[in-house]
C-alpha cells in the first residue's frame, strides 16, 4: 500500500468546557471504505466537521495526501474532500440536476464576461456540467428525478441526491454521515451497493452509521468512537468481537443487536421517514 | 378547504341570480345626488340617469362581466366554479369600490341607497351580485384547473402567443389609461381605475381558472425566443396605442427605470437571498455620476462626456460602492446585514443632502442635465413622427428604457443560469451546504452586490438624463423599501415578476392620487392582501413552481382566485449540527 490518502492526527475538539473529541486519529488508504460507529453524541459528526474545515480543531491536524488541509470548507472541497450531511441539506428549491450542478461549481470555469454573453465556449461548459450531473444522478440511481425540485423528492432519493451532489465535486475522499438513516432494508442495500460502486471509481469513503450490520458488511476498517475517544479500531471481524465494543458500545452480544436491528428494519419497511434524525 | 354547505341546485340558482343581478346593477343609477366634486362618471347619477342602456365606463365593464357570468353559469364550461368565482370577485370589487367611495364623498349611505325619496342601488346591487356569484361556487368543490394541450403545430402555438401578447398590450394600454389622468378636471380617476382593476382582475381570475394563463405561460416557456421578440415588439408598440401621450410615456419610462433597478436588486435579494434595505443608493450614485459628467451647468466638474462613457463610468462607480457595501457580508448575516445596508442608504442620502464634495447639489439638486440626442441631433425629449404617426415627446426615452430593461433582463437571466447564479441560489438555500460544495461564499456574495449595483448604476445614468434633474429626494429610504416590495411582490428571483412588481408599485400610487390622504393606506392594504393570498409573489420563479414534474397542481400564474392557495410548507428545516 502506498501512503494513506487521508490522515487525521490527534484531532481534539473542545466546545467551551465540553470535550467533544479527544485525540482521535484516523487513517484512510486509497480505495478503502472506513466505518465510524459509536453511540449518539459520541462525536462522529463533530469529527467530520473537523475534517471538512467546518470546525477548526482545538488540537491536532488533518492531512490530505500528506498536505495539511485549510480550515475553510470551500477550500477543503476544492482540495478533494466531499461530504453529505446527517440532516439532509440539499438546496430544496433547486431541481435535482441543479443541485448536482452546484457540486460542479469548483470544477467549472466561467468568466463574468462569458457568462453575460453566453458564447459557444460558455454553453459547451454549461452542457458538460449538465450532462455530468445527469450521469451522476443515473449513477446514484435517481436518473428519473432530474427535473424535480429537491424538496419534492422522497426521503431516500434525497439522501442519494446528496451523494450525487458530493460526487460532482470530483472528490478523492467522500465522507458520508448516516447515508441510510431512515431508509428501508431495500434502500439500505441499494446504498451499500452504491458505496461499493463509488469505491470502485477510486474514491475513498468514510461512513458514519448506527446500523452495525450495515457497517460490518461494508467496511474494510471500522473505528469505534465513544464519548469523543477512539475506543477500538480494526477490521470488522476484530471490532465486532472486541469485548470493549460489545460492552461499552453495543451493551449486548452483537448477534442480539443485529437481530434487533433487523426486526426494527422490518417494522419500518412500509414507511421510510424520519428515523434517527 | 372548500365548504359544501349548499346543495348544488341551490348554488346554481344563486349563481344565475348573481349574474342577472350584476347585469341589472349596471343599468341602475348608482348615486342619488350630484356629489360635491361633480356628477358620478358614466351617467350613474340619478339626475342624469335618463338612459339605462347607454352604458359606458365602469357600468359597461360590469355589464360585460355580468353577461359573461350569466353565459358561464347557464352553459357548461370547463372549471365552471373557478371561472364564476373569479368573475364574482370582480363584480364584488366594482361594487365595493364605488360603494365605499360614493359613501365617503357623499357623506353617508344616503348617496348609495335612498335619500329624499330617490333611490340608487347600483353599487349595493353589484356587491350583492358578487356575493351571490361567489356563494354559488360553494355548492361543490372547486374543479382542477384544466390543462390545455401544448403540443399543437408550431404555427398554431405561435398564433396563440401572438394573440395573447396582443391582448396583453391592449390590457396594459387600457390599464394605464383607465380612469384618466386625475386632477381637477377628473376627480374620480382613482375609483374609476380601481373599478377597472376589479373588472380586469375578475376576467383574469376567470382566465386563470380556465387554465388559459397557465397555457400561455407554458407556451411562452416553450417558445422563449419568439415570446421575447413579440413582447419587445409589444413594448415598442405601446406608444402607438391610447397610452401614447406624453404623460403616460413619462410614467412608463419612470416605471421602466425602477423595473430595471428592481431586477438588479433581484440578484441580491432574490437570487443570493441577502436583504438590502439601502439599494436605491446605487441608483442614486449612478444618477449623480451621470449628472456630473454630462455637462449640467450646475455641476462643479463641468465635464461633458458622451453617453456611453457616462453609462460605463456610472456603472463602474456604483459597482465599486456595491462591493464595498457587500464586504460586511463576510462578517454579518441576516438582520445585521440588513442594518448595514440600511445605514449605507441613510449615509448616502444624508451625504447627498449636504452636497458633499459639491457633487450632489444638496437641496438645490443638479438641474438642467442636457437631454440625450439621437444621431441626427433630435433631442430625446422632443416629439417625433414614426411610420406617419406623431409620437409624444419623451417617447424616445421610453424606447431607450425598453432597450435598457431588455438588456438588464438578459444579463439577469444569463447570470442566473450560470455557475455564479447557481452559487447564489445555493447560498440563499443553505449557506453551509453551499460552502461544502466548494463555493467561496464571501466572494460570491460580494459579487452579487457588485452585479446588482452595476445594473442600478446603469439605470441611474438613464434616470439622470430622463428626469433632467437629480436630487437626493429621489433616493430616500421609501424608494428602497418600494423596490424591495416590488421584488417580493413580483416573486423573488423572477424576472417578469420584478417588472410587474415595479409596474404595480409605481403605477398604483400614480393612479391613486385622487385618494390623496388615503393613498398610502390603500396601497399598503393592497400589498398585505396580495402577500396574504400569494406569498410566493405574483409571477413566481419557475423554481418555486413545482409543476415541472406535473405531479403537483401548483402551476399558478397571474391573478388566480385567492383563497385556494395554501402556503408552501418547507419540510426538513435544518437544525444546527
Ligand atoms: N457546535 C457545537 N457546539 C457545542 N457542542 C457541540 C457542537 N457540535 C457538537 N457538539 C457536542 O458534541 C458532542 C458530539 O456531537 P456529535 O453531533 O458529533 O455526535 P454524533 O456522534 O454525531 O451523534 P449522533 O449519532 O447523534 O449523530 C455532543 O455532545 C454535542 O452536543
Ligand atoms: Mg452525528
Amino acid at each position: 500500500m502506498t501512503a494513506p490518502i487521508l490522515r487525521a492526527q490527534d484531532v481534539t475538539m473542545i466546545f467551551g468546557g465540553l470535550t467533544a473529541l479527544s485525540e482521535v486519529s484516523l487513517t484512510l488508504d486509497r480505495g478503502q471504505i472506513v466505518g465510524l460507529i459509536g453511540p449518539n453524541g459520541a462525536g462522529k459528526t463533530t469529527f467530520f466537521n473537523c475534517l471538512t474545515g467546518l470546525y477548526t480543531p482545538s488540537k491536532g491536524q488533518v492531512l490530505l495526501n500528506g498536505r495539511q488541509l485549510p480550515s475553510d470548507p470551500a477550500q477543503v472541497t476544492i482540495a478533494g474532500i466531499a461530504r453529505t450531511f446527517q440532516n439532509i441539506r440539499l438546496f430544496p428549491n433547486m431541481t435535482a440536476v441543479e443541485n448536482v450542478m452546484v457540486g460542479r461549481h469548483a470544477r467549472m470555469k466561467q468568466g463574468p464576461i462569458a457568462t453575460i454573453f453566453r458564447g459557444p465556449r460558455f454553453r459547451k461548459g454549461e452542457n458538460e456540467a449538465r450532462d455530468r450531473a445527469k450521469e451522476l444522478l443515473a449513477f446514484a440511481g435517481i436518473g428519473r428525478a432530474g427535473d424535480e425540485l429537491a424538496r419534492n423528492l422522497p426521503y431516500g432519493d434525497q439522501r442519494r441526491l446528496e451523494i450525487a451532489r458530493a460526487l460532482a465535486t470530483d472528490p478523492q475522499v467522500l465522507l458520508l454521515d448516516e447515508p441510510t438513516a431512515g431508509m428501508n432494508p431495500q434502500e439500505t442495500e441499494a446504498t451499500r451497493q452504491l458505496i461499493f460502486k463509488i469505491r470502485d471509481l477510486g474514491v475513498s469513503v468514510v461512513v458514519i452509521e448506527h446500523d452495525t450490520k450495515f457497517i460490518f458488511g461494508l467496511c474494510d476498517h471500522v473505528s469505534v468512537l465513544v464519548q469523543g475517544k477512539l475506543l477500538v479500531e480494526g477490521p470488522p471481524e476484530v471490532v465486532r468481537n472486541d469485548p470493549h465494543v460489545i460492552e461499552a458500545y453495543l451493551g449486548k452480544p452483537p448477534e442480539e443487536v443485529q437481530a434487533e436491528v433487523q426486526h426494527a428494519a422490518e417494522l419500518l419497511g412500509g414507511h421510510d421517514k424520519g428515523v434517527n434524525q | 378547504m372548500t365548504k359544501t354547505f349548499l346543495s348544488p341546485p341551490i348554488a346554481r340558482i344563486l349563481g344565475i341570480a348573481g349574474a342577472v343581478l350584476a347585469i341589472v346593477a349596471a343599468m341602475l343609477p348608482w348615486t342619488t345626488f350630484v356629489l360635491n366634486k361633480g356628477a358620478w362618471p358614466d351617467k350613474a347619477t340619478l339626475q342624469f340617469f335618463d338612459a339605462p342602456f347607454a352604458l359606458t365606463g365602469f357600468r359597461w365593464e360590469l355589464f360585460l362581466v355580468g353577461i359573461v357570468a350569466l353565459v358561464c353559469s347557464v352553459v357548461k364550461v370547463p372549471a365552471q366554479r373557478r371561472v364564476l368565482r373569479g368573475l364574482g370577485f370582480g363584480v364584488a370589487a366594482i361594487g365595493l369600490v364605488n360603494f365605499l367611495f360614493i359613501t365617503a364623498e357623499g357623506g353617508g349611505l344616503g348617496a348609495v341607497t335612498a335619500a329624499d325619496g330617490a333611490s340608487a342601488f347600483g353599487s349595493v346591487a353589484a356587491l350583492v351580485a358578487g356575493g351571490l356569484l361567489i356563494l354559488g361556487t360553494f355548492g361543490q368543490p372547486l374543479e382542477e384547473i384544466p390543462r390545455w394541450k401544448t403540443n399543437l403545430p408550431t404555427p398554431v402555438e405561435y398564433l396563440g402567443l401572438l394573440v395573447s401578447f396582443a391582448v396583453l398590450l391592449y390590457v396594459v394600454s387600457l390599464t394605464l389609461t383607465a380612469g384618466g389622468q386625475g386632477g381637477a378636471a377628473n376627480p374620480y380617476s382613482g375609483p374609476m381605475f380601481l373599478s377597472f382593476l376589479g373588472f380586469g382582475g375578475g376576467l383574469m381570475a376567470a382566465a386563470a381558472g380556465l387554465g388559459i394563463l397557465r397555457w400561455i405561460s407554458k407556451l411562452s416557456e416553450k417558445h422563449r425566443a419568439f415570446s421575447i421578440i413579440v413582447l419587445l415588439l409589444c413594448a415598442f408598440l405601446l406608444p402607438f396605442t391610447n397610452a401614447g401621450t406624453e404623460y403616460w410615456m413619462t410614467v412608463a419610462a419612470n416605471i421602466g427605470v425602477y423595473a430595471a433597478t428592481a431586477i438588479g436588486l433581484n440578484i441580491v435579494v432574490g437570487l443570493a437571498g441577502l436583504l438590502d434595505l439601502g439599494y436605491v443608493a446605487f441608483l442614486g450614485i449612478g444618477a449623480f455620476v451621470a449628472a456630473n459628467l454630462s455637462g449640467a451647468a450646475a455641476s462643479s466638474l463641468g465635464i461633458h462626456l458622451p453617453f456611453y462613457l457616462v453609462v460605463i463610468i456610472s456603472a463602474a462607480i456604483a459597482g465599486i460602492f456595491g462591493a464595498v457595501v457587500g464586504s460586511p457580508t463576510l462578517r454579518v448575516r441576516g438582520d445585521y446585514l440588513a442594518i448595514v445596508t440600511l445605514a449605507f442608504g441613510e449615509i448616502f442620502q444624508i451625504a447627498a443632502r449636504n452636497n458633499i464634495g459639491g457633487l450632489t447639489g444638496g437641496s438645490n439638486s443638479i438641474p438642467n442635465i442636457p437631454p440625450l440626442q439621437w444621431f441626427d441631433g433630435t433631442a430625446y425629449n422632443e416629439s417625433i413622427t414614426l411610420f406617419g404617426t406623431p409620437l409624444p415627446s419623451g417617447v424616445l426615452y421610453y424606447f431607450l428604457i425598453v432597450v435598457l430593461i431588455a438588456a438588464v433582463m438578459a444579463v439577469f437571466a444569463n447570470l442566473k443560469n450560470s455557475r455564479m447564479g447557481r452559487a447564489w441560489i445555493a447560498i440563499r438555500e443553505d449557506e453551509d451546504a453551499a460552502r461544502a460544495m466548494g463555493i467561496k461564499t464571501g466572494k460570491a456574495k460580494i459579487l452579487a452586490f457588485l452585479c446588482g449595483a452595476v445594473l442600478a448604476g446603469i439605470a441611474g445614468a438613464v434616470f439622470a438624463h430622463k428626469t433632467s434633474t437629480v436630487g437626493y429626494e429621489s433616493f430616500l429610504f421609501m424608494e428602497s423599501v418600494t423596490l424591495l416590495a416590488a421584488v417580493i411582490l413580483g416573486g423573488m428571483g423572477s424576472i417578469p415578476g420584478a417588472v410587474l412588481g415595479a409596474s404595480l408599485l409605481f403605477v398604483l400610487p400614480e393612479k391613486l392620487r385622487a385618494f390623496s390622504d388615503y393613498r398610502l393606506l390603500i396601497f399598503g392594504l393592497a400589498l398585505i392582501l396580495i402577500m396574504r393570498f400569494r406569498p410566493q409573489g405574483l409571477i413566481p420563479d419557475r423554481h418555486r413552481r413545482a409543476e415541472l414534474a406535473g405531479e403537483d397542481a401548483e402551476g399558478h400564474t397571474l391573478a388566480e382566485t385567492p383563497g385556494d392557495e395554501p402556503e408552501q410548507p418547507r419540510p426538513q428545516e435544518v437544525p444546527a449540527r
